[in-house]
């Protein structure tokens, strides 16, 4: 045919379903923050305390191993809502520092190249670029949080006697749903500093600043206007409130699982609506 | 070239990075987040005023009256020592009972008159609450408290201002300085230029020196003077003759150190590591965990010489754990002198291996 001849044609061969072709995004996004040796770093130094965390469990319930100290020694050694929440604690850190250095790269390169256009005139919605973009990141956070929160739930109950596990299933779960809640806000903290911060480095002092700041706002109000409710702007605390009330673990003052999920729930929609702002597939030509 | 003329050079390019970092719509943040306890504390103030203001409308009893009061006296006793309250408020609620009768539970309801009575002694407020006639309870809270005011002040500054305003400030302030022009690809301007890399080094951090002391320096001396405003007249003006005027003194030149410590340190790190968010995290978990780490380690922060530097002691953190406050041992504070001049020398140090990073500085305009 010559050349003159071909006019535009529809593309008439085989499509590939529209899930498969919503992975290309968190695909290449997860490529993207593997390639990042920084992060790979990271991901390592994150598995030191989960390891720790194993040895402890099998110390735990290898009674011969400290068959001549003291009977106080045993409930140290005890696996419960303290072990859970202080592994807890100590891997969410790590899940921000993640957050910091991999969140940071998701959107903004999209949005600086203008590429947002080009992502939106294909059958995506704006839902779906996010949940596809965040779903790597989760991927990434998942890696430093539930999964191995669960690794070693399994481990204990294999451990120790029959039954365990059914006594204190609400552990397993409390971590589970705990880790769920907390990974889903660090990854929208993550991707809404991608969206409003143009410079990475500057994006992910924003996602530190987020969570190291922030609660330092909720402590000030609380001390300089004699209160509680400053506690409430505090995510750390928000979600120390609901991990305790998951965990059946004594609850800190002026806080309850409503308030908790108040807290988490107003944050996540802030954030939400700041992401849902900035993602307009809009090209200003100057 | 003499050293004055560098000095000269040094002064010109400080001026005209001046103008970026103060003026610059990127710096704004930094305003807000110096000027937050400034703020919160002005809020206090305001309500303390309106409540003292209230509470004095009310009558003012003599502080020995609050005391006499005692759970179990009736209502007529109270009037006939302390008088007509300042607050006075009847109504009748309904208290639900249970009991058990032969084995059985019964429910029970009945109304209970309750009556609140407000009693205000110039800087103490008593809540006295009873039922049925009986004082029930007394609660008796502090409105005006210089001592406790003051304690919360070093709190806020060494807790907040110090370890996570400069610490976040600085860390936006100086991160700009290079790579900021890095991004807006204009550093190669300033390379051409006929000076010194050493030069234009010193010339940038004096200007982010200049401007995170000013902001963050403003900052605490207004918290402080808002602080002290609803004082007024109850003690603050002796404190201000006395110890205040020093004490505000040196939390502006805590706030001035904390600058050049953790300025010199980011700027340092903008040019010797490509990405300096790695060593900013890990320098703030240093400083937060600096209290749990031996003596000889806590002299490795910054913390510590600024913490020297604060005429009062900060306060324990409430939420500490009881394991965590057993293995908490703060270092014994140097006097401000050495302190002064050990983060004098520290930043010293690290400017002159930023020296050495400035050196070596390539244009790379596609890494941010």
């Amino acid at each position: 045919m010559a050349v003159y001849k071909r006019g535009y044609q529809r593309y008439e061969g085989p499509r590939a379903p529209h899930a498969e072709r919503l992975l290309v995004l968190p695909r290449e996004a997860w490529r993207r923050l593997t390639a990042q040796r920084i992060v790979t770093a990271l991901l390592a130094l994150s598995c030191i305390w989960p390891l720790l965390c194993a040895l402890f469990i099998y110390i735990a319930n290898h009674a011969e191993l400290w068959a001549g100290l003291d009977r106080g020694f045993s409930r140290l050694l005890a696996i419960d809502e303290t072990f859970i929440l202080t592994f807890m604690k100590v891997q969410s850190v790590f899940s921000v520092l993640l957050a910091a250095l991999a969140g940071p790269g998701l959107i903004s390169p999209d949005l600086g190249n203008q590429g947002l256009a080009l992502y939106f005139s294909r059958p995506i919605s704006r839902l779906e670029y996010v949940l596809a973009k965040m779903a790597a990141l989760v991927w990434l956070l998942s890696l430093v949080t539930w999964l191995p929160g669960l690794v070693l739930f399994v481990m204990q109950a294999s451990m120790a006697e029959a039954g365990w596990a059914l006594a204190h299933w609400r552990l397993g779960a409390g971590l589970v749903l705990g880790f769920w809640l907390w990974v889903a806000l660090v990854a929208l903290v993550a991707l809404a500093s991608s969206a409003w911060v143009r410079w990475r480095l500057i994006a992910g002092a924003v996602v530190l600043g987020f969570f190291f700041v922030l609660p330092g706002i909720g402590v000030l109000v609380n001390a300089i206007f004699r209160v509680a409710w400053g506690s409430l702007i505090n995510p750390l605390q928000a979600a120390y409130g609901v991990w305790c009330a998951l965990l059946g673990a004594e609850m800190p003052a002026g806080l309850s699982l409503l308030t908790g999920l108040v807290s988490l729930a107003l944050m996540g929609t802030l954030l939400s609506l700041a992401l849902e702002r900035k993602l307009r597939p809009v090209e200003v030509v100057r | 070239m003499t050293a004055r003329f560098r000095l000269r050079q040094a002064l010109v390019i400080a001026r005209l990075e001046m103008k970026r970092v103060f003026l610059a719509r990127r710096s704004l943040w930094i305003y807000a987040l110096a000027m937050l306890p400034a703020v919160l504390f002005l809020g206090h103030a305001i309500q303390l005023r309106y409540e003292l203001r209230e509470a004095r409308q009310g009558g003012v009893v003599a502080p020995a009256v609050i005391e006499t009061v005692e759970t179990g006296m009736s209502e007529q006793q109270v009037l006939d020592v302390a008088g007509k309250p300042g607050q006075d408020r009847e109504r009748t609620i309904r208290r639900s009972s249970r009991r058990e009768e032969q084995g059985k539970e019964i429910f029970e309801t009945r109304e209970v008159r309750t009556r609140r009575m407000i009693y205000f002694d110039g800087s103490r407020r008593a809540y006295l609450w009873f039922e049925d006639g009986r004082l029930q309870s007394k609660d008796v809270r502090t409105l005006l408290n210089f001592a406790e005011d003051q304690e919360v002040y070093a709190g806020v500054f060494q807790y907040f201002y110090l370890r996570l305003a400069i610490f976040f400030g600085c860390l936006g302030i100086f991160l700009n300085l290079f790579r900021g022009e890095m991004m807006d690809k204009t550093l190669h301007f300033w390379l051409l230029a006929p000076a010194r890399r050493e030069v234009l080094l010193a010339g940038k951090f004096l200007a982010g020196w200049t401007a995170a002391s000013v902001v963050f320096s403003a900052g605490a001396l207004v918290a402080f003077a808002a602080m002290l405003w609803p004082h007024i007249g109850a003690g603050a003006e002796a404190y201000w003759q006395g110890a205040g005027a020093g004490h505000a003194a040196r939390y502006a030149l805590a706030a001035v150190m904390g600058c050049a410590g953790y300025g010199s340190l980011f700027l340092a790190a903008s040019l010797w590591i490509r990405n300096p968010i790695v060593p900013a995290a890990v320098l703030l978990l240093w400083e937060a965990s600096s209290g749990f780490l031996p003596e000889l380690l806590q002299k490795f922060s910054v913390l510590y010489y600024l913490q020297s530097m604060c005429p009062v002691p900060a306060p324990l953190e409430q939420d500490v754990p009881a394991l965590l406050r057993l293995i908490l041992a703060p270092a014994a504070p140097l006097s401000p002198t050495l302190a002064l001049l050990g983060l004098c020398a520290f930043s010293a140090l690290v400017l002159w291996g930023a020296a050495a990073g400035v050196r070596r500085i390539e244009i790379n305009y596609s890494t941010d």
